[in-house]
């Protein structure tokens, strides 16, 4: 599996807009796309869960060249909770309920536009992390709190 | 009166870090930032959904090593 790209960045934000999917990187990828600097290895999604737009996610992600069953689109169109897949292009965890974010609808309102990629505000970003609770999310904390401090300083500035 | 400015209370080396980073275009931060390195057991499968966010949470803790981070606190 290679590492994922700007390339293929570019190619989830271009396909979710053709297909209308209403969603938000989240997560470590999100907090990079912020300028969060730190490494990683798959994006996380957090697409909003409905009907209509798991159809939508399905479509966009088999035009990214995701090889999904119908079984495996089923599940994503029905938002699981958590779904991983590992067998695509790039490596891609969609989160349809994140840890310490109560509605999509939420985060959706504070989100964050980086050059048209659609990112959770770093408030999200924490409080997802934080409500996990894993021992990396307790390790990465404290510099992303910091990052969180300095990107609204620069908001401000 | 004219407002002060609080300093950010960041460390001096993490400071560094974002101020280079914030001068990076987007692709440049991306490239840097997605590294591929295999997780035994994570890696190892294709697709995996859970019913809920807990049930993955409790995946992780049985079938990753300890080493990987996933577990809670």
């Amino acid at each position: 599996m290679a590492g994922f790209e700007y390339r293929q960045a570019l190619e989830i934000r271009d396909a979710f807009a053709r297909h209308d999917v209403r969603y938000l990187f989240i997560g470590k990828s999100g907090a990079i796309l912020l300028g969060y600097p730190d490494t990683t290895q798959d994006a996380d999604l957090f697409p909003e869960r409905s009907p209509g737009n798991g159809r939508a996610l399905v479509a966009a992600l088999r035009d990214l060249a995701f090889s999904l069953t119908e079984g495996e689109a089923a599940e994503i169109e029905r938002g699981k909770d958590f779904v991983q897949i590992r067998s695509g292009p790039f490596d891609v965890d969609l989160v349809f309920a994140p840890d310490g974010i109560e509605r999509f609808t939420d985060a959706w309102a504070r989100r964050v536009d980086v050059e048209g990629f659609p990112v959770c505000h770093p408030d999200d970003i924490i409080a997802s992390k934080t409500a996990a609770n894993r021992v990396k999310d307790r390790e990465s904390l404290p510099r992303l709190r910091a990052f969180r401090d300095y990107w609204i300083a620069r908001q401000k500035a | 009166m004219e407002a002060t400015k609080t300093p950010l209370a960041i460390p001096s080396d993490w400071l560094a870090d974002f101020e280079a980073a914030s001068r990076r275009p987007l692709l440049l931060r991306l490239r840097y930032a997605f590294i591929h390195t295999h997780k035994p057991g994570l890696d190892d499968g294709g697709f995996r959904a859970f019913d809920t966010l807990a049930d993955y949470r409790a995946w992780c803790e049985r079938q990753l090593p300890a080493w990987l981070g996933y577990g809670r606190v």
